[in-house]
């Protein structure tokens, strides 16, 4: 591995330096086959080594990019890298193992071949020395006899010198012979002993080794006579010598076996030839009187002998007496060789100077056989083949100079096949020097240890050999895997490098989306806008009022898809942040149910909202988004169903309330944990909160009859462009980005949904929300308690689910209820409670085949043990027969009840001016639209009590008609209605917040939609209401205004505001309305009212605005101004800051402008904090906004005020929101500043200020 | 006859104002300052644009006389200055304007010289147009304001 990335590195080195292309070229294409292992080296340690030099980086970067175009023919050179990795790896192993191996064995051997040479070396030398011993001691030895003869002999001859007779001379013999055979048989090594006299007698003992024969030779005597003369003269001697030999010559020996032992005679005399059978020494051989040496051979024995001869002197010394010779057999120095040569091996010889052969250990013959004299053999003529050959390459190697010593060691001399050690030393004798030659076969020495190295160098091998081939196929295995895992990698890498590509593509497709539908929602805006103008002229005949009306509708219908597909986009690129403001939850999705349930009465379907108790009246977060969820899912279900009900179940879970403290953190953090999809904006937002709030998890089920969900796509249908069946499109329209948006909603407010498994027909959608509920909202719930009043209720629903839910509602709370579906029961129902009390009843007569159930009956019994029971009769209006005219007359049926019970009118939004009036002329007052829903109930019932209450106070005091209230009454609730839809201007579609303490958002576009779908009888006028902010309106408020400010400009201004309270409003008494005449104009003016609020929302509110725009500073002056607050305006952030600081020159300034504000104003708050907003450009010379901010929070610190900072800037799809939060502004608005947003940001601020 | 003539101005406001929504030159905004517009403050609009027109000018003059600078290196100064007149467009409602700065600041920001001279020429151009076209519009309002001001008593019912 190591290596691999080794050269990877070298070669990306290499290839960076390489300025000529081919070979570029080449090592590239090497490299791609790394591709793999270098992405993978690259990401691991790109941060360990600072890389060398930026073109390398270069580099990188552009192969990164071609491996990506050249991955196709990646493969195979990808193929060929790893082999040549492979390769060079088991390259590598093989040089080590294969060195390993070698040095092992020479060491072995070595060491072994040096101790075994020094041994052999000494072995050789003592070898031989032996030989050349015994030689030296048969040399001495007969040296040592020969001097003993010659002694002896000088004394018997001087005891006999002169011998006068022959008897003395033959006496002299006769001792002479004594006395050799004494010398002759004490050393038996001796071949002979021979006296040779001075007149040629001869006397000779001779040993024959072979068979051990001892015989002693004798000349004749009688040829020898007393030669007593001239012994003086050396010529004498030259003569003698001659004499001798040639009186030899004809002399008579003979030869007298003996016995070895003791010396006497054995056999007889026998006449031989002189010089047959021994060599007599002469005095030839001692021609200087000294003693010599040499080598003779002798017939009869094959072996060498080395004679000596000595002088036998006379007494004077001037003579010789006689000539005395020893002859010993070299035999036994060959045996003694052979020996050893037996005991070793090899072979051995001894040659003279010249190089005859002495003695050999073989058995050889060292003679040659001539005919006439047998001769010495030269060593090179020898028999045995190791010699001669040895011999040869003696004199081959060194000729016949032989080197001065003589001695000779050569270890590898090749003889014939073998190996030989070939030694030579030379033994320096006086007239005979010897030269020894051992020939040692180098097997026999070394031959164990060459064929230990021999085998142990195979051993090795075939092991390093045997390593070799598992290393191979290891690596082989080893990189394998590697390379597996590499390619994986690799593959891993280029997928996660796609799916990033992908993301990225999606991400950009999102913001696309988002700039696209931001860039076309404006033109949609201006064609919305201009169409509002067009509706507002005049001049328009009906048929093209409808046309622009219908052009209307379709483009907010346009304009809401890419409102859709904006949303969508916020949340999948992230930029969604959450509102976070307190909102009324119950009277949303009152408002919700209100506005779909026209649209379910085409369907025949019924829309049904049933909340629990329990549910917070107010909680945190982003209702608009809240909204939003509830009417994507409302409208899917209501495209989706075509009878039946839609339910909208509501209940709620304090996650805290089980362990009773309010703030638990762990268990906070556990809840998060499980709202992984939550944004961390939101996240932030929830820290902030969670301070002062109490999370409460709010269920939610939207339950429908319609056609279901198949099972499997449960989970599909929540993705984007997904729908449940491709045929919806064509049936039903739509895009299929409802759910998906709603998912990711509700995702983001930290909840789930999912789609349930439901009995029965349908789908039902079951979703939790995180949201807060403010702690300092004491009352949450509805305080609801009707037992005491004694009610019963008579529910005449045509919706079963509704009836059913409310009934069940209110008899938990207390109250009795009856039910009824349809006109008959109604009338039974009727009949039966008022048996007792109205006998004039039973005009109706079609009535009576209807059994009363038991049920009813124990109700009724139940009923009538109350004292004083109220009576609320419910009635739909789609009970009557609205077709004929028979309405009228079930009207005036129900009219007989009338005073004994209170009616309740449910009306359609399409019921017809006329049965309201007539209805209203029978003085039932309490009517109130469709669906009927909790909050409406608990209206009703509040009405109906207050009612009675007045009614029995009235009935104290005795004063007065109930007509004039129940006037009242009826706009009171009609006002009801009518809060809702004023709440939502026509062109708001974002803001949540309306300038009333009591927030209720409807969105506006489907307001209007619905209102122009009801073909009320005053269309015309609330059309132009709805519209919204049009000139023309404008005009009216501006003209009603005026009216009003002549008239008394204090007092209307504080009308508005107590009409601008909704609350107020819904909660008034009834007989308070004053100007219940005008109630239709009212209503006609609701928008207007909307706006009077807004002018007089900021009443009292000091604002600094840090503007350097003229512009912009004018137009937010005025608009500020419009809304009562009182602005000042500074040019840029140093002086906003300063601004902030000089209390007293702010006061100063401020003091033309706001003497009202400071007379109502305590003047404790304005010293500690001079204003209660600022509104702040971001970029404005000299200091900025961030600086001016961030210098403001920072005087702030330690004095504990918090002055709201709202940014301003003019990037309008830009993130700088985060840097304005983070530098410590509260909130964020974009440029063209966008009025009402502007309002509800400001509202929001100094309300939870003041809060 | 007054009134029938403030009728028709009214109407000419109408149509001029729905030709310059249509062509783009104006936008929502514009609309939520006439609303702005009252008792209290009766020429605010005409105000305000005046303003604006000042400013611009005076900025448009700063813009070409920083782009006619042999070495412009100042495109920091020219982005401050198209973010000012952006801001006041925008708030104006004036569309077409804002969108040229915004395509004007992107020049800037790439310090695309060629493209800056073009978008400031456009910018003048847009400029001149809206100038023109709200004179008008304020030529006609004040005619109008004439009218509606003989009419006013009479509406008072």
């Amino acid at each position: 591995m190591a290596e691999d990335r080794y050269e990877t590195c070298s070669e990306g080195s290499a290839c960076s330096q390489m300025g000529s292309n081919n070979k570029c070229k080449h090592v590239f294409d090497r490299l791609c086959g790394f591709a793999p292992s270098w992405n993978w080296n690259t990401t691991t340690t790109t941060t360990l080594p600072p890389p060398p030099s930026g073109r390398r980086i270069f580099h990188r970067d552009v192969e990164k990019e071609a491996f990506q175009y050249a991955s196709s023919s990646h493969c195979l050179s990808s193929y060929y890298s790893v082999f040549v990795v492979r390769l060079a790896i088991m390259v590598m192993l093989a040089i080590l193992i294969g060195l390993l191996t070698i040095l092992t064995w020479h060491f072995t051997k070595i060491y072994t071949t040096k101790s075994l040479k020094t041994l052999a070396y000494d072995l050789r030398y003592e070898l031989l020395q032996r030989p050349i011993l015994r030689m030296w001691n048969i040399l001495n030895s007969t040296a040592e006899i020969t001097t003993a003869q010659v002694k002896l002999s000088q004394y018997v001859i001087r005891r006999y010198s002169n011998p006068v007779n022959q008897a003395e001379q033959v006496e002299l013999y006769e001792a002479m012979r004594a006395i050799t055979w004494a010398l002759f048989s004490s050393k038996k090594a001796l071949n002979s002993i021979t006296i040779n006299y001075k007149n040629g007698f001869v006397q000779a003992f001779h040993r024959d080794l072979k068979d051990n024969n001892t015989s002693y030779i004798y000349s004749d005597l009688s040829n020898y006579s007393m030669v007593a003369n001239e012994m003086n003269s050396f010529s004498a001697h030259q003569a003698w010598n001659d004499k001798a030999i040639h009186g030899n010559k004809s002399a008579i020996w003979y030869r007298e076996p003996l016995d070895p032992v003791t010396g006497d005679k054995i056999g007889k005399a026998m006449k031989i030839a002189p010089e047959d059978l021994i060599n007599i020494a002469g005095l030839s051989q001692v021609p200087d009187g000294v003693a010599s040496w040499h080598v003779a051979v002798s017939k009869f024995t094959d072996s060498p002998l080395l004679s000596a001869a000595l002088p036998v002197w006379d007494s004077s010394n001037k003579s010789i007496m006689a000539v005395v010779g020893v002859t010993t057999a070299l035999y036994s120095v060959g045996q003694l060789m052979k020996e050893l040569v037996e005991m070793h091996s090899g072979h051995m010889y001894l040659t003279s100077q010249e190089g005859y052969l002495l003695a050999t250990s073989t058995n050889a013959p060292l003679l040659t056989n001539s005919t006439k004299h047998p001769t010495l053999k030269m060593a090179v003529d020898c028999e045995n083949e190791v010699i001669k050959l040895g011999a040869e390459w003696l004199q081959r190697a060194y000729g016949n100079h032989s080197p001065p010593s003589h001695e000779v060691h050569v270890e590898n001399a090749k003889l014939g096949h073998q190996q030989y050690y070939i030694d030579s030393f030379f033994l320096n004798l006086k007239r005979l020097p010897l030269v020894g030659v051992i020939i040692i076969p180098r097997k026999y020495i070394m031959g164990q240890v060459d064929e230990r190295a021999f085998k142990t160098l195979v051993i090795l091998i075939s092991a390093s050999l045997c390593i070799l081939v598992i290393g191979c196929v290891c690596i082989l295995i080893l990189t394998n895997g590697v390379s597996k895992e590499m390619k994986l990698r690799a593959a891993l890498i280029s997928q996660l490098e796609a799916r990033r590509k992908a993301e990225a593509s999606s991400n950009y497709k999102s913001q696309f989306l988002a700039n696209m539908s931001h860039e076309l929602r404006t033109p949609m805006a201006a064609v919305i806008g201009l169409l509002d103008i067009l509706i507002s002229d005049d001049c328009l005949t009906n048929e093209q009022y409808s046309t622009v009306t219908q052009i209307r509708k379709c483009s907010t219908a346009l304009l809401r898809l890419l409102n859709n597909i904006l949303d969508l986009s916020k949340v999948e690129s992230g930029k969604l942040v959450l509102e976070d403001a307190e909102f009324d939850l119950g009277r949303e999705l009152e408002g919700l149910v209100d506005m779909f349930s026209v649209q379910c009465i085409n369907h025949n379907v019924e829309t049904v909202l049933d909340l629990s108790d329990e549910m917070p009246k107010v909680v945190r977060g982003d209702s608009a988004r809240v909204v939003q969820i509830f009417t994507n899912l409302i409208n899917n279900s209501i495209k989706f169903t075509p009878s039946g009900h839609i339910i909208l179940r509501g209940w709620c879970e304090y996650p805290n309330s089980c362990n009773g403290s309010p703030i638990f953190p762990l268990e906070q953090k556990k809840s998060r944990c499980i709202q992984k999809a939550r944004e961390k904006q939101n996240a932030n937002n929830e820290k902030r909160t969670t301070k002062r709030d109490n999370k409460v998890i709010l269920w939610f089920e939207v339950d429908d009859t319609g056609c279901g969900i198949d099972p499997s796509k449960w989970d599909s249908v929540f993705e984007s462009f997904e729908q449940a069946d491709p045929s919806t499109t064509r049936l039903h329209g739509g895009t299929g980005l409802g759910l998906c948006i709603v998912r990711n909603l509700v995702n983001k407010m930290g909840g789930d949904i999912k789609v349930v498994k439901k009995e029965g027909q349908g789908t039902l959608m079951r979703l939790c929300l995180v949201l807060s509920t403010p702690t300092d909202v004491t009352e949450q719930h509805y305080a609801l308690d009707f037992t005491d009043n004694s009610l019963v209720v008579l529910l005449a629903l045509h919706g079963n689910m509704s009836r059913l839910i409310t009934s069940k509602w209110l008899q938990k709370n207390g109250v009795c209820t009856i039910e009824a579906s349809e006109w008959n029961g109604l009338t039974q129902v009727l009949r039966e409670l008022f048996h007792a009390r109205s006998p004039v009843h039973n005009n109706n007569n079609f009535d009576a085949h209807y059994p009363v159930t038991e049920g009813l009956k124990s109700k009724l019994l139940s009923i009538q043990d109350m004292k004083k029971p109220v009576f609320v009769i419910v009635v739909d209006i789609g009970l009557l027969d609205l077709s004929t005219d028979i309405w009228k007359e079930q009207l005036n049926f129900l009219h007989r009840y009338f005073g004994r019970a209170r009616f309740v009118w449910m009306l359609n939004h399409d019921t017809s001016n006329n049965i309201k009036m007539e209805i209203r002329r029978k003085g039932n007052v309490l009517m109130v639209n469709k669906p009927l829903y909790k909050a409406k109930m608990v209206h009703i019932l509040e009405a109906v009590i207050k009612e009675r209450n007045l009614e029995l106070q009235k009935r104290n005091n005795m004063i007065g008609p109930r007509t004039t209230t129940k006037e009242g009454e009826l706009h009171e609730f009609l006002e009801i209605d009518s809060t809702h839809f004023d709440a939502g201007s026509s062109d708001d579609s974002d803001t949540s917040e309306t300038v009333g303490s009591n927030p209720v958002s409807v969105d506006g576009d489907k307001q209007i939609e619905l209102v122009a779908r009801s073909p009320a009888s005053s269309t015309y006028k609330i059309n132009n209401c709805l519209v919204g902010l049009t000139n023309e309106h404008l005009e009216d408020t501006n003209n009603a205004r005026k009216e009003e400010s002549c008239q008394s400009s204090p007092s209307s201004s504080k009308h508005a505001i107590e009409e601008s309270d909704p609350k107020s409003l819904s909660t008034k008494e009834p007989s308070q309305g004053g100007d219940s005449e005008c109630g239709e104009t009212h209503r006609a003016a609701g928008p207007n009212n909307n706006v009077v609020n807004g002018k007089n929302s900021l009443e009292g509110l000091r604002i600094l605005l840090a503007e350097d725009t003229p512009v912009l500073q004018r137009v937010a002056t005025i608009m500020l101004e419009k809304m009562g607050a009182s602005v000042v305006a500074v040019g840029d952030g140093q002086q906003a800051v300063d601004a902030l600081h000089c209390k007293l020159g702010v006061d100063d300034c401020r003091r033309d402008s706001l003497q009202k504000e400071r007379n109502m104003r305590s003047q404790t708050e304005i010293l500690t904090s001079p204003y209660d907003l600022i509104l702040m450009d971001c970029q404005m010379p000299k200091m900025d906004g961030y600086e001016a901010t961030k210098a403001i929070r920072k005087s702030e610190v330690g004095t504990g005020l918090h002055i709201p900072i709202v940014a301003l800037t003019a990037h309008a799809m830009s993130c700088d929101e985060a840097k304005c939060l983070e530098v410590g502004m509260d909130a964020y608005l974009t440029k063209p500043i966008d009025f009402k947003q502007m309002v509800s940001t400001i509202l929001s601020l100094t309300k939870r200020k003041t809060s | 006859m007054l009134g029938l003539g403030a009728d028709l101005l009214w109407a000419d406001m109408n149509r001029l104002l729905a030709f310059l929504f249509h062509q783009g030159v104006l936008d929502e905004q514009f609309l939520q300052l006439q609303q702005l517009q009252d008792e209290t403050s009766p020429n605010f609009v005409s105000e305000v644009v005046n303003i604006y027109f000042h400013e611009s000018e005076k900025l448009l003059r700063n813009l070409r006389g920083l782009l006619m600078e042999k070495e412009f290196s100042d495109y920091k100064k020219m982005g401050i200055h198209l973010n000012q007149l952006m801001g006041s467009s925008s708030s104006i409602g004036a569309k077409r304007v804002t969108n040229v700065c915004l395509a004007f600041r992107a020049a800037t920001d790439h310090s695309n010289r060629s493209g800056c001279l073009r978008a400031l020429e456009m910018l003048e151009h847009e400029y001149c147009y809206l100038k023109n076209k709200l004179h008008e519009l304020f030529q006609i309002e004040q005619q109008r304001a004439l009218a509606a001001g003989v009419r006013y008593p009479v509406q008072n019912n």
